[in-house]
């Protein structure tokens, strides 16, 4: 008896080790531990024995009995991990989450939006897309019947005696005065809105404002009928170049999140005094000279300036007491510095497999 | 304009190369390109203010001397010796003073005009001039030397003398390049007794005009104010190097320096005899003196700057400073106030050698336009919802004009440019919608499906009355969709045939979008009624409006009458952000359980699940905490009805209902449903 114990653990042991599935391995657990199986057979027959040969055999079946449940358990979860292992193969590509894209226009205005607002600029909603002769040019200095007017190429409305409800709802009796039967138009840039601002604000403030513009050209790679760009102003008692230095440079490293080097050249615009035009280092061949730079390793980037004091007046400040600085930034542009995009069209070009990259 | 390189170097001579000036008057004065060989050029837009003083190879040489800190070499200071005491035959009168600040004329004689000496041809070709012969290539030279365009004429040719003024209405003159014009009295002339020699300022007469066997000339150099010049010049549409200048605002003061000039000119290259200049200038342009406000000039820049060191810069520029008064040159008519002189000051030092400070800011006002906080939000949660952001063209044609409901936005009439780039260009768009369903179409060659918005603006007419008018533009947001298959929405549409399940899956995606978007952006009370109002774009009956508890329209959602798929929607940003009154407030989650009743119900094709749900409403069950539509159904073997399956929550906030009380509820409402729309359950 004892020897056939001895028999049994060998060769459960064995079947167990050597099992292939689950299934058989329950036909083991049946075969030796099931009620009719060979180890039940053993202790339903401990009646026939001896007291002594009761006492060894009793618990030598009980024992192997306890061991092939362990076994087999053990089998069990090893089979049972290695079926959820088989099940998941993790190398398969993730699901696809449908989620929609921003333009990249609205990613750059929003990238700088957010530099200038974490330098406590206010962010302010861009003002009127159809303006008048006063807002778009007499206001900012730039004269009727000069050629500083040739600089901006401009959509004008078909009936000039049309009056232009934002004015009527947002200026005074006196401002309106000032447009009153004057010429609409679409604006040229977004520094009308210097003087909106001022007339209805107290210095010092600083503000930013995103905004679209117009221009009457024929399009190309570079040129666009209409296009987005961002207004800076501020004003203050002693607002003065150097922090205008600071500003731009501390915006633009990080905007192309590296140190860049920004040139100031003196130029002529109207609204400003003294006037400037600012390159930044080449954001592609880091000012060796590409073809992106044309070989001379600065971008220009800006208009800039000192604000005039004829549009201080404009504004009803005494440009006496203040002063202040202005640009006008070109969302395009810096989208396509930044993103290496080669044609100012496909920004309106509605085109997903443009958008669905960024 | 182009310049000489070469010539420039001649009046500031120094150790300077031509790369040297190009980058040093970019640096320090204005844009500056070199064009290869002996030319280099200044953009007019650069030097648009100072044109006087700038657009002459004298102005660029005075800004060399000051860069390189070389000599300046004037040839203005050399005075022409004359050859008679008095005038000659010649007299000028100037009837328009105001067009025609100052007007000088000298009578010239024994003139041999031939070929011009080979450096007078040589400046003239790289400035991109034609060598005519040496009398009128003596006028262009000074004219890019100097910077004051001048004219001769045959003196044969002019009887009695010059008068300056308006033309006659229909007068007409044939200029030296051999056009005919018809004038009106906007335009100022040059004329003898007879007849108009010149268009003033801007081109000479053929008849009078200076030929081989002209011998005796009569010169002119005169000043021309620049609107009237301009105004001509785009009029007639003629513009020439000398309306370019006028139309700058040249000063009356380049007049002299100019005449003296030529005259000296024509004597070395011509052999000519020259008469005493008759020179008419009444009212002397006034000198201006701008007070040397220091403390002004260092509040502009930003840094300390030494009053020596003031002096010294503008000395350079031949600005004169006596004590505590700065005069800059006659011809700097562009010096007007302090900051004029603080940008001279400070493009001497160099704007790249400022020191960057950080500015003191002013907290306080640091706010964010509502409207720019909400546009965002909008954003956000498109994206999340799966919808790509479009940028359209803010033109559109006249034809698409005519497919919105733009009356949703208060629009009669839509706008149209005076200008238009092109047909397609020539109105202001008055709806998002019409470009949405272009890019619809557009992207459907490579997408299954397509989900996508704008927010832009929107311009039109909002005035009732015909003939007055309002223009109005308003910032839109605009979505547009087109789905193939059902979004995933449970069983709401499963069973139903094909082309009306993706109309109806576009269609209630963008009022599904709707719904989330409003309570994410916290604005409450809205319904959507039926649109009702006439357009192209939509299909009939398969639009609604979205209208606010106080009636006021936002927008309309709507299937595309175009694609079966399609549908659109768009929204008034202006009035939705008006609207957004109310914060969200937390509600207290009930601690008691609800209960779910389902009620499946038969009712005729023609009711609509809006009007069921408006009678549950209606009923004003107690308890009833949300109503779901589960599952809808149309099938032939009903008989033109349709299965509808609505879920019904009840809730109470301050006990567990029983069932008894839940069924007590739902009997009243079945009740009202069979009455009312004649439903049979199911």
């Amino acid at each position: 008896m004892n020897k056939k114990i001895d028999e049994i653990k060998n060769r459960a042991e064995g079947e167990i080790k050597n099992c292939a599935d689950l299934k058989s391995l329950e036909d083991i657990k049946i075969k030796y531990l099931g009620r009719k199986g060979e180890l039940n057979q053993i202790l339903r027959s401990l009646g026939d024995l001896s007291l002594e040969e009761k006492k060894v055999i009793g618990p030598k079946a009980q024992s192997l009995r306890n061991e092939l449940d362990v076994l087999i358990e053990n089998k069990k979860n090893e089979f049972l991990s290695k079926k959820s292992r088989n099940s998941l193969d993790v190398t398969r590509p993730g699901k696809k989450i449908k989620i929609g894209h921003l333009h990249p226009l609205t990613i750059i205005e929003n990238e700088i939006i957010d530099i200038f607002r974490s330098m406590s600029f206010s962010i302010i909603d861009g003002g009127p897309e159809v303006e008048t002769e006063y807002y778009n040019f007499d206001a900012l200095n730039i004269p009727k019947n000069h050629p500083a007017r040739e600089m901006h190429d401009t959509f004008w409305l078909q009936d000039n005696q049309k009056q232009l409800t934002h004015d009527t709802k947002q200026l005074t009796e006196s401002q309106r005065s000032k447009v009153k039967g004057q010429k609409l138009l679409l604006r040229t840039h977004t520094s009308p809105m210097q003087i909106r601002y001022m007339e209805t604000h107290k210095p010092p403030f600083q503000i930013v404002v995103p905004g679209r513009v117009f221009r009457y050209e024929a399009t190309d790679a570079s040129h666009e009928i209409n296009f987005n760009q961002i207004e800076c102003l501020m004003v203050g008692k002693d607002v003065n170049l150097t922090n205008f230095k600071y500003i731009i440079q501390e915006f633009f490293t990080r905007l192309f999140k590296k140190k860049l080097e920004v040139r100031l050249r003196p130029s002529y615009f109207p609204f400003v005094e003294p006037g400037l035009e600012i390159d930044i280092q080449c954001v592609k061949c880091g000012g060796k000279g590409c073809n992106i730079c044309k070989e001379s390793g600065w971008l220009e980037i800006m208009g800039a300036g000192m604000v005039h004091p004829n549009v201080l007046k404009a504004g009803g400040y005494d440009p006496r007491e203040y002063q202040g600085f202005a640009f006008g930034l070109g969302c395009e542009r810096v989208a396509m510095l930044k993103y290496n995009i080669p044609d100012i069209r496909m920004f309106y070009s509605g085109d997903l497999k443009f958008i669905n990259q960024f | 304009m182009k310049f000489s390189f070469s010539l420039i170097k001649k009046f500031a001579p120094g150790k300077y190369s031509k790369a040297d000036l190009v980058e040093g008057l970019n640096t320090y004065s204005f844009e500056a390109v070199d064009l290869g060989g002996d030319i280099l050029e200044v953009p007019n837009t650069s030097i648009a203010r100072r044109f006087s003083s700038a657009a002459s190879h004298l102005g660029i040489a005075r800004e060399a001397s000051a860069i390189f800190d070389t000599e300046f070499i004037d040839p203005t200071l050399k005075n022409p010796k004359f050859d008679f005491k008095d005038k000659g035959i010649f007299k000028v009168n100037i009837k328009e003073k105001v067009l025609c600040p100052r007007y000088s004329a000298t009578y010239v004689t024994d003139v041999k005009v031939g070929p011009s000496p080979e450096w007078l041809k040589d400046v003239l070709e790289t400035s991109g001039l034609r060598s005519i012969n040496n009398v009128v290539d003596i006028m262009n030279y000074v004219m890019l030397e100097i910077g004051q365009p001048l004219h001769a004429f045959d003196a044969d040719k002019v009887k009695g003398g010059i008068i300056v003024r308006r033309a006659k209405n229909g007068e007409e003159i044939e200029t030296i390049d051999n056009n005919k014009f018809k004038l009106s009295e906007d335009t100022l002339v040059i004329a003898d007794e007879d007849r108009p020699l010149a268009i003033a300022g801007i081109k000479g007469g053929k008849y009078s005009e200076v030929s081989l066997k002209t011998n005796r000339l009569l010169v002119e150099s005169a000043n021309f104010e620049g609107v009237g010049i301009y105004k001509n010049s785009k009029k007639l549409n003629l513009r020439t190097d000398a309306s370019i200048a006028f139309s700058h605002n040249l000063s009356p003061e380049l007049v002299g320096l100019g005449m003296n000039r030529a005259l000296v000119l024509l004597k070395e290259i011509c052999g000519a005899k020259i008469y005493k200049t008759e020179d008419v200038y009444p009212k002397k342009q006034p000198k201006r003196a701008i007070k040397l406000d220091l403390p002004k000039i260092e509040r502009i820049i930003g840094i300390k700057i030494k009053r020596s060191e003031v002096v010294s810069i503008l000395s350079k520029l031949d600005f004169k400073v006596s004590k505590n008064l700065i005069t800059a040159p006659a011809i700097r008519n562009d010096i007007e106030i302090i900051e004029d002189v603080a940008e001279e000051i400070v493009r001497f030092k160099n704007f790249n050698k400022l020191p960057a400070v950080s500015p003191k800011i002013s907290l306080g006002i640091g706010a964010e336009d509502d409207s720019v906080i909400i546009r965002d939000k909008i954003r956000k949660y498109l994206c999340a919802a799966g919808y790509s952001e479009v940028y359209n063209y803010s033109f559109i044609s006249k034809e698409k004009t005519d497919l919105a409901p733009a009356e949703v936005f208060g629009i009669k009439r839509p706008i149209s440019l005076a200008n238009p780039l092109s047909v397609d260009f020539a109105y202001l768009r008055n709806s998002l919608a019409p470009y949405l369903e272009k890019n619809l179409n557009d992207n459907l060659r490579f997408y299954e499906e397509v989900r996508i918005f704008e927010i832009g603006r929107v311009f039109g007419d909002t005035s009732e009355q015909k003939g007055v008018s309002k223009i109005s533009e308003k910032p839109v947001l605009g979505i547009a969709i087109y789905a193939k298959d059902p979004p995933s929405q449970g069983s709401l549409l499963r069973k139903a045939s094909d082309g009306q399940v993706g109309r109806a899956g576009g269609f209630l995606e963008l009022k599904g979008i709707v719904d989330g978007l409003f309570s994410n952006l916290g604005l409450v009370d809205w319904f959507m009624p039926d649109l009702n109002l006439k357009n192209n774009l939509l299909e009939d009956n398969g639009a609604v409006r979205i209208e606010m508890g106080d009636h006021s329209v936002l927008g309309y959602i709507g299937v595309l009458k175009s694609s079966k798929n399609g549908a659109v929607l768009e929204l008034d940003m202006e009035r939705l952000v008006k609207a957004i009154v109310e914060e969200k407030e937390y509600e207290p989650i009930s601690k008691f359980p609800s209960i779910d009743r389902d009620i499946s119900m038969l009712v005729a094709s023609d009711i609509r699940v809006g009007d069921i749900l408006d009678i549950i409403q209606s009923v004003e069950p107690e308890h009833v905490d949300d109503v779901d539509l589960m599952d809808f159904y149309e099938d032939e073997k009903f008989g033109g009805k349709k299965s509808l399956t609505f879920r019904i929550v009840f809730q109470a906030k301050d006990k567990t209902l029983t069932d008894v009380e839940v069924d007590k509820e739902l009997q009243k409402i079945i009740k009202v449903l069979i009455e009312k729309v004649g439903a049979e359950l199911r």
